[in-house]
């Protein structure tokens, strides 16, 4: 249906506007007394890094929401969220590394915030192996669930390790007791705009991703012969069918 | 390499991760609706 095509391409859309956005107001922002030019990185680690924080919540929030209520739409929001976490807890390490090099010396340390991110890192990657140990839907809900909720305690050890232990990675720059630690405006306005950029990056790939569950949770269904819904209108218009709402 | 080498090095990750990213997630829902297309005209 030719109406069914913007609203599907948005997120694309919504992505390529969020980028163009965000590498404009870091290229035009100043250079920063110490680093120097090093401090572009920030604008793509530091959000990299937060929308990490936020989609692992979100996966915490989900398994939660399936927990209680039982409905596999819960776990699919789960699904979706760890796997865009994945991607930028795996994005925030390299990009990390990358700014390290050339000015620690060194592309990686054993730091406490370092290692406690590679650890929740291999954690969620594991939350997504996991889930393809079944191919029984509600068992692996059931599963992912779980390790949804254990795995969120590492987000506050994660973000907090710079404070609790004495780490080579700087402590917090925005969100701090004594206001935050970047003076200069434009720079605050060039990360805000990052961190605003990069969460509709992650709006917008939690749209298509979580599309992607349900659709493969459909053709499942459809192959064990729970139910034959019809294409395409079996994943945007669930009331033709009670069963594919809840597959 | 230079200040600003590193600098092109992160973005080219930072937004050549996103676009591979959206290209596979937008491969992966093609090749879903093929498998639940499929699975509905010659259902099991």
């Amino acid at each position: 249906m030719q109406s069914d095509i913007p609203s599907r391409r948005w997120p694309w859309f919504a992505i390529g506007i969020a980028v163009a956005a965000s590498v404009t107001v870091a290229m035009l922002s100043p250079a920063d007394a110490v680093q120097g030019e090093l401090v572009r990185i920030m604008y793509v680690h530091v959000p990299a890094a937060w929308l990490a924080y936020l989609a692992f919540g979100v996966t915490l929030i989900a398994s939660i929401g399936y927990l209680l209520s039982r409905n596999l739409a819960w776990d699919r929001i789960a699904a979706s969220s760890a796997e865009i976490g994945v991607y930028f807890t795996g994005l925030a390490i390299v990009l990390g590394m990358i700014w390290a090099k050339p000015t620690w010396g060194v592309w990686w340390t054993w730091d406490a915030r370092l290692t406690l991110t590679a650890i929740m890192f291999f954690v969620y990657v594991g939350y997504l192996a996991l889930r393809r140990t079944t191919d029984d839907r509600r068992a692996r809900a059931n599963r992912a669930a779980v390790l949804g909720v254990v795995g969120a305690v590492q987000i506050p050890l994660v973000h907090f390790s710079v404070v609790w232990w004495r780490t080579l990675h700087q402590p917090a720059s925005i969100l701090r007791p004594d206001g935050p630690a970047i003076q200069d405006p434009i720079m605050r306005v060039a990360l805000l705009i990052a961190v605003i950029a990069f969460t509709v990056v992650y709006v917008s790939l939690m749209v298509k991703v979580a599309e992607l569950h349900r659709v493969n949770d459909a053709a499942q269904a459809a192959e064990a012969g729970e139910h034959h819904p019809v294409a395409g209108a079996s994943v945007t218009a669930p009331g033709l069918d009670p069963g594919v709402g809840n597959v | 390499m230079s200040e600003w080498g590193w600098v092109a090095l992160a973005y080219a990750v930072a937004y050549g991760s996103f676009a591979v990213f959206s290209v596979s997630v937008a491969a992966r829902i093609r090749a879903a609706r093929d498998r639940l297309d499929a699975a509905v005209e010659d259902p099991r």
